[in-house]
């Protein structure tokens, strides 16, 4: 890695921190991976690609949720940002072609709305 | 007209059916005012409002209705949703109670990635401090904030580093607590994991405060992949300049490693955890001299819990001054709390110093379960006490909680109902310290061991009143003479249930019953031959062989061969097997 200097550092403006329009992040804390995000994370990373869904999937850490985890959140352009709690791998594969593809919300998982 | 979205959830979890039934109703009246196109009706599992019936969030405008009848759909989707007006009667003010301060980028940035740190604004504080602050300046910063150890104990933090600043030793260190050992507590883990950056940016200050050129992370061996996300923070902040030598291009030097714990709650204690990373065993030693004179190799050392440090960046960017208008007079900044026991939504939050315990309860984590009544909180762990219901509107803070005999610990929140037997609870904690204690001090090795064979005589069965007398005198023996704090907090939990509970522990001495239905020996089930059904369901599955009887005559416990399992309890449909 190169070195950091401190103008790398003062000039970042962290309001404007752009984390892009398309984006899925997906909980992995101890408590996350043991509830099965590892295989959410998986499951969102093969499906995406064999459905050609463009999104960014990436990885966080505790959203605070912790009884109702798996966590995925998702913010897709058009649509407001949106938790998703108790996530499988064929509710991860919804969240794609429902959400992402079609821009539509699901019923029943969202457990948090900003 | 712009896209809608209209959120729906029934708060009240009881009535199943009914958010169906008004989902239709919304359907309807949006297909026939024909705005299904722009409207999006979604049925959420949690809208941030509890016990408020029927409930809408419409986006963009934010707005949230509650307590919605079925005559009120029409009105909402011809008033707001067409017409953009708000219907003020059924407006719910609703602000969040949680301030994320500690865990703002837990669960936002990429904890594996530098990168996605610094884009979140980290290292900022430490560039402030490398730049344009003197040590005293640090220092100063902080007695401004305010800020006090998250560790437990609650000790100011620029007195700590002020005293080991002030050593002239050419060798100091900085020790990140990690070793979290209370059962039920991960907060730690959670900033450990989600947010690694951010402790060691908090570290790399404390060495330029204190003149340290080298820090140890203490992390419990049972915490893999926080040790994981650590390292490889570690990594990537060596290799980009921000540890070793010249960081960002000043003359200061600063190297971190991690040293795993073993897992005994006892190496925690700051003097056994300088011990181990010592290599010795992990027993505590009396203090003074304290860590910030002589600590680890005998060198001036500060030793900190890992929200202590993930405040200290925050604090810095921010100022003193904006940190401190946060909290109660002596309270300040934020505490995070791993809120679980019978609550809705157990998790992990985060809440401004003040905040009251029932709105934690009520207002974050959704009330309890089965909207049955709260009977006390438990606060820190087995060094903690039980908070009564009486007291939930207390603002949390070191001292309302020292005052009402409980500690605010490191963050572990447990709520308690009537189903819980506080005698059960005081068991559970002395075994845990019981089985913790290292045994290098007498009151705490026969205290604790005396303490808990009166607990079991008494939730067995075999109690007498003189044994509460007992228990407070040899808690308070404890308290006075144990050689560190796991033995002399160690009979807190029993301390404070029979302050509050006394008539708890009555009913278990005087007329051995358990209300609670907890304690094996004083429950007993009987099958109520009025209710029963005869269907044989207690029968077929009690793994005891206990009960007999036939669809004839009915069924009876043998309470010689019961074993007190509880399954013949759960089974019947009829309720027709009672426990007392
Ligand atoms: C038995 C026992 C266990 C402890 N366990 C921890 C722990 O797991 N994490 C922690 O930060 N402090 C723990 N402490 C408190 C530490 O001794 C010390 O006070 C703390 O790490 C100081 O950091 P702070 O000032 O930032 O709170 C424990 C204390 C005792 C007596
Ligand atoms: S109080 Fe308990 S844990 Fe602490 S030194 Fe004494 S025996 Fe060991
Ligand atoms: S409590 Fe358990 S052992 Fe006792 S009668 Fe019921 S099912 Fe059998
Ligand atoms: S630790 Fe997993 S969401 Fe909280």
């Amino acid at each position: 890695m190169k070195k950091i200097t401190k103008e790398d550092i003062e000039k970042v403006d962290p309001s404007k921190k752009d984390l892009g329009k398309n984006w899925i992040k997906v909980g992995m804390s101890t408590c996350g991976v043991a509830a099965g995000a590892d295989e959410v994370y998986a499951a969102l990373i093969d499906e995406a690609k064999k459905r050609n869904i463009e999104i960014d999937i990436r990885k966080c850490g505790c959203q605070g949720a912790c009884s109702v985890e798996p966590l995925v959140e998702v913010n897709v352009e058009g649509l407001p940002k949106v938790l998703y709690g108790r996530v499988t791998k064929d509710v991860a594969v919804t969240i794609l072609e429902r959400h992402v593809r079609n821009k539509k919300l699901l019923h029943d998982y969202i457990f948090e709305i900003n | 007209m712009e896209k809608k979205i209209i959120y729906i959830r029934d708060t009240d979890s009881a009535q199943k059916e009914r958010i169906n039934d008004y989902f239709t109703l919304f359907s309807n009246e949006l297909r026939d005012a024909n705005l299904l196109e722009q409207v999006q009706l979604v049925k959420v599992a949690d809208i941030g409002l509890y016990e408020k019936g029927v409930a809408v969030k419409i986006i963009p405008e934010n707005i949230v209705y509650s307590g919605i009848k079925t005559t009120d759909v029409k009105e909402i989707v011809e008033e707001t949703i067409r017409g953009g007006k708000i219907i003020k009667d059924l407006l719910c003010g609703k602000k969040s109670k949680q301030l994320r301060a500690v865990l703002k980028n837990c669960g936002y940035i990429d904890p594996e990635s530098l990168e996605d740190y610094i884009a979140a604004g980290g290292y900022k504080a430490l560039v402030k401090v490398l730049t344009e602050m003197k040590p005293e300046a640090v220092v100063e910063e902080l007695k401004k904030s305010g800020l006090r150890g998250r560790g437990g104990a609650g000790y100011p933090t620029w007195m700590k580093w002020n005293f080991a600043r002030g050593m002239n030793s050419p060798e100091k260190y900085v020790i990140c607590n990690g070793d979290e050992g209370d059962p039920g507590a991960y907060m730690d883990r959670s900033v450990l994991e989600g947010d690694p950056h951010s402790v060691l940016e908090g570290m790399i200050i404390a060495g330029y405060t204190i003149g340290s050129t080298k820090g140890y992370f203490y992390i419990r061996a049972e915490y893999p992949l926080a040790v994981e996300r650590v390292q490889k923070a570690i990594d990537q902040a060596t290799s980009a300049g921000l540890l070793g030598n010249n960081i960002l291009g000043s003359n200061f030097n600063f190297e971190l490693e991690i040293r795993l714990g073993a897992g005994a709650f006892v190496c925690g204690e700051e003097t056994s955890l300088i011990a181990s990373i010592e290599g010795k065993r992990g027993t505590p030693h009396p203090r003074p001299p304290y860590p910030s004179v002589k600590g680890l190799w005998g060198k001036p050392t500060i030793i900190n819990n890992v929200e202590t440090l993930a405040n200290i960046p925050l604090l810095i960017a921010g100022g003193g001054t904006k940190f401190a208008s946060v909290g109660t007079e002596k309270s300040k900044g934020t505490k995070v709390f791993a809120l679980t026991g019978k609550v809705k939504n157990s998790g992990l939050v985060e809440v401004p110093m003040g905040i009251t315990l029932r709105e934690i309860v009520y207002d974050i984590g959704g009330g309890i379960i089965n909207n049955r009544d709260i009977k006390a909180i438990q606060t820190g762990g087995p060094s903690g006490g039980v908070i009564p219901q009486e007291f939930l509107d207390t603002p949390v803070d070191y001292e309302n909680l020292g005052k009402l005999g409980s500690i605010m610990g490191s963050g572990g929140m447990i709520a308690i109902d009537d189903t819980d037997c506080l005698v059960d609870l005081a068991k559970f904690y002395l075994e845990f310290c019981v089985d913790e204690s290292c045994g290098k001090c007498a009151p705490c090795r026969l205290g604790g061991y005396q303490l808990l064979q009166i607990l079991k005589k008494i939730s067995g069965g075999n109690g007498e009143l003189e044994d509460l007398n007992r228990l407070k005198k040899i808690s308070y023996a404890m308290q006075k003479a144990s050689l560190c704090g796991l033995g002399q907090s160690a009979s807190n939990p029993v301390f404070s249930t029979i302050r509050y509970f006394e008539e708890e522990y009555k009913r278990h001495i005087v007329d051995k019953k358990c209300p609670a239905g907890k304690c094996k020996a004083l429950i007993s089930f009987k099958v109520i031959s009025e209710k029963c059904k005869k269907c044989g369901l207690c029968m077929k599955n009690c793994p005891a062989n206990a009960i007999t009887g036939s669809r004839e005559a009915g069924y009876i416990v043998d309470s010689q061969k019961c074993i007190k399992c509880g399954v013949c309890f759960d089974v019947c449909k009829f309720k027709a097997v009672m426990k007392e």
